[in-house]
């Protein structure tokens, strides 16, 4: 039995992660069903003043604000199965480490601003709309550490050149897949309804979703490629 | 192993552009590097694209703008910020492989690798407060023209202070490239640019003053501000870009000092050639 590294341990945070996530995005009166950015500054400043809305406004960007980093110790878990491919530099896994800081940052700066919104829902309305709109600006729209770590990491496995590669060619055109389906949210400034808008189905239902599907798919063969690497050093233990 | 590495490589093919970079993807070991050189000079060109065409936030205009003029300001360039920016944060995470290729440098140094996961999160936390912030800024001043003005002009300054006036992060960063290369025994770039870094350095203590003055040489619109900025900026890019190019040539992989290229190796005199080795 080999001594334990800790590296189990980070990857069983992931469900608990991914069920906070889920419970924070379902408790945030915003998410369940979107705000439309079509509200006006009074409609959007009465959201945040209903006393039942209020509190799970807080709570729920409370919790977001406690684990929006959380996916930073998967991130690294990546960076170390990348650094286990068949690579002449170390340039694919230090871009995922610049990735990992970059990310969780955006997702906190949005939460930032949900919450000030929500500290004094009895600011002028029109404050409040501005807060709201940068929360929902820098959430939809930076997409760009997302991208650049589904392509990253696709590449990284494309040139994964050996008999057993860390992962599967089919999860780098996975990643590829979940890059081009965030794009269009990054155009969310451009339209307060339709698909495009933050509340859209591109910029929202399509974005999210393919965000979640991308944590579960890469928690499953992350999964499997630190079993296998445990197994595969235990067989040359012994 | 692969194909790529006891297989014989064939040449690399004439004529089309895709056939070429179809052989450099299978057959060039130095493709990781190349794909960061190629990303930065692509993006660099794209970013000057994006910020002096497209969106026109650059030069920048004037910080004593009333807050009706800067409602206007807004205006006349609407659909260039709402999808500059858009774009902009599409590529903003393309930064990751293009410090992760810089940081590279210094790892080849004969420094510690300290200097390299240094500036590889110094420049990941930059992206946010040098492009991004701004990028939301103007989105949302942008998205709704009848916006309170007061409201307006402060998304306004929020962007261009945190563009212009976010200065440690680029201030610490060239330092340590600057130190790594004064440190470098491998000669993976001349002692020259570790100076230049510090020109680069300096720029950033010299924008201090745009988050006192909103007139004059100092201002973020001002000669000293934004135009020696800009131009050491793009000299010290330009420099950068050529240096790592030409490393890349030279880079064998190993640990001691890079091979000096042919053409080089003719220019320098016999005598202190072999005194450094």
């Amino acid at each position: 039995m080999r001594r334990a590294d800790g590296e189990l341990i980070f990857l069983w945070t992931l469900p608990a992660l991914g069920l906070i996530w889920l419970s924070a995005f379902l408790l945030f009166p915003g998410f369940v069903q979107p705000m439309s950015p079509a509200m006006s500054a009074e409609e959007v400043a009465a959201f945040y003043r209903d006393p039942e809305n209020l509190a799970r406004i807080r709570y729920s960007m409370i919790l977001f604000n406690w684990f929006a980093v959380g996916l930073i110790p998967i991130l690294a878990l990546i960076v170390l199965q990348i650094r286990r491919m068949a690579h002449r530099t170390p340039i694919f896994s230090y871009a995922i480490i610049a990735c990992a800081a970059g990310g969780p940052t955006i997702f906190l700066m949005a939460n930032l601003f949900w919450l000030l919104a929500a500290f004094r829902p009895e600011r002028d309305p029109q404050q409040t709309l501005m807060f709201n709109d940068l929360a929902w600006v820098t959430f939809s729209s930076q997409v760009g550490f997302l991208i650049a770590q589904s392509v990253i990491l696709a590449l990284a496995i494309y040139l994964d050149r050996q008999e057993r590669p860390v992962f599967r060619p089919w999860v780098a055109h996975f990643n590829l897949v979940v890059a081009v389906l965030l794009i269009p949210a990054a155009f969310v400034g451009l339209a307060l309804e339709g698909p495009i808008a933050w509340d859209g189905l591109l910029s929202f239902w399509v974005r999210n979703i393919a965000i979640g599907l991308w944590i579960v798919v890469m928690g499953v063969v992350l999964g499997q490629a630190i079993t296998r690497q445990r197994a595969e050093g235990e067989a040359m233990a012994t | 192993m692969s194909a790529a590495t006891t297989g014989a490589v064939p040449e690399v093919p004439a004529g089309s552009l895709v056939r070429k970079i179809a052989w450099h993807w299978r057959y060039d070991e130095k493709r990781e590097l190349w794909i960061g050189w190629w990303t930065l000079v692509v993006f660099y060109n794209l970013y000057g694209l994006l910020f002096f065409v497209i969106a026109r936030t650059q030069p920048p205009p004037p910080p004593s703008l009333a807050p009706a003029e800067i409602v206007r300001w807004f205006d006349d360039r609407r659909y260039g910020l709402l999808c500059g920016y858009a774009i902009v944060s599409i590529v903003g995470g393309a930064t990751a492989i293009m410090n992760a290729t810089l940081a590279y440098t210094m790892r080849r140094m004969s420094v510690s690798r300290a200097f390299a996961y240094s500036y590889l999160v110094i420049y990941a936390l930059a992206t946010l407060p040098g492009m991004l912030i701004m990028g939301v800024a103007c989105t949302v001043g942008a998205m709704r023209p009848e916006r309170d003005p007061e409201l307006v002009s402060w998304l306004y300054d929020f962007a261009f202070l945190s563009f212009e006036g976010t200065m440690g992060v680029f201030l610490v960063g060239s330092l340590v490239w600057m130190v790594a290369v004064l440190l470098d025994k491998n000669r993976v770039f001349p002692k020259w640019f570790g100076y230049l870094n510090l020109c680069n350095a300096l720029t950033e203590v010299v924008v201090a003053p745009a988050w006192i003055f909103k007139r004059g040489v100092f201002a973020w619109d001002g000669a000293i501000a934004w135009w020696i900025n800009m131009a050491v900026f793009v000299t010290y890019t330009a420099v950068f870009l050529t240096l790592l190019r030409k490393m890349i040539v030279r880079e064998d992989f190993g640990t001691g000092p890079l091979p000096e290229l042919e053409s080089d190796r003719a220019l320098e005199p016999a005598g202190t050639l072999g005194a450094a080795r």
